[in-house]
């Protein structure tokens, strides 16, 4: 694969959406190629950081509010 | 009530604000209850709730905004948007982009994502904090699995411009700090 179908593929291979034959590409160009690596790297950390920004939980008054509603 | 948290956190996403997302929560819910009889023993319990949830704040959003529908987005080809990928051999600013991010803060993440367009912002949200599958969002919502995915590379690259931005624009020490 070449940088272009790497880069079109990323969105995919972060999401883990890609077959193995796919994946294995992906990866062997990535591991030769610095500029896709950060590419991917930058990709990746974007989502650890939405992932971490969204980890509020619910509120407990919430819990009993629906639990008492199914009753 | 074991997904309720992730509910929770879509809902606070979508509507912006605590006491709305408890009700599009608690909606859910009650649907849930009412419509237990159509879940199939057996299919993922947790993307039915999603749906149920994703499907009342659709309704919600089209009562109150002009929000209605992103069919002109969608109906770009995927190869159109694909042909935004920055050029791998152009000047990435690599250290300067992965630095930038170090001074993004929670509070601008939320931001950025609830400033992301409706259909943009619960796939984004769905895939990237919920972690479900192209497929399981392309029938949570009904959509065909490219839009989807060209929903996620348009909000995506929406969300990582607007990181960007905050990243390089100076602190804001006086934003809401009342004594």
């Amino acid at each position: 694969m070449n940088c272009r179908e790497v880069l079109v593929r990323l969105d995919q291979f972060v999401d883990r959406e890609l077959n193995p034959e796919e994946v294995r590409e992906v990866q062997q160009h990535l591991d030769d190629c610095p500029p896709c690596q950060h590419m991917y790297r930058y990709e990746a950390r974007v989502r650890r950081l939405v992932r971490h920004a969204c980890s509020e939980l619910a509120p407990a008054s919430l819990r009993a509010r629906i639990l008492h509603k199914q009753d | 009530m074991e997904h309720i948290d992730g509910l929770y956190r879509t809902a606070l996403r979508l509507t912006r604000n605590p006491a709305d997302a408890e009700d599009l929560v608690q909606e859910t819910y009650l649907r849930a209850f009412r419509f237990r009889d159509r879940f199939q023993p057996g299919s993922n319990l947790r993307a039915w709730l999603f749906k149920i949830l994703s499907n009342a704040a659709i309704s919600r959003f089209r009562h109150v905004s002009h929000e209605t529908g992103d069919t002109s987005l969608d109906d770009m080809g995927e190869f159109d948007l694909y042909a935004h990928v920055v050029d791998p051999g152009g000047s990435l600013g690599e250290s300067a982009e992965n630095t930038a991010l170090n001074s993004i803060l929670d509070v601008d993440v939320r931001r950025a994502l609830e400033e992301l367009p409706e259909p943009f912002r619960l796939a984004v949200i769905l895939s990237d904090v919920e972690g479900f599958s192209y497929k399981e969002i392309a029938d949570m919502l009904d959509i065909p699995l490219g839009t989807v995915m060209s929903r996620l590379f348009r909000g995506r690259r929406i969300l990582r411009n607007k990181l960007d931005e905050y990243a390089r624009s100076p602190v804001q020490p006086s934003e809401g700090k009342g004594s």
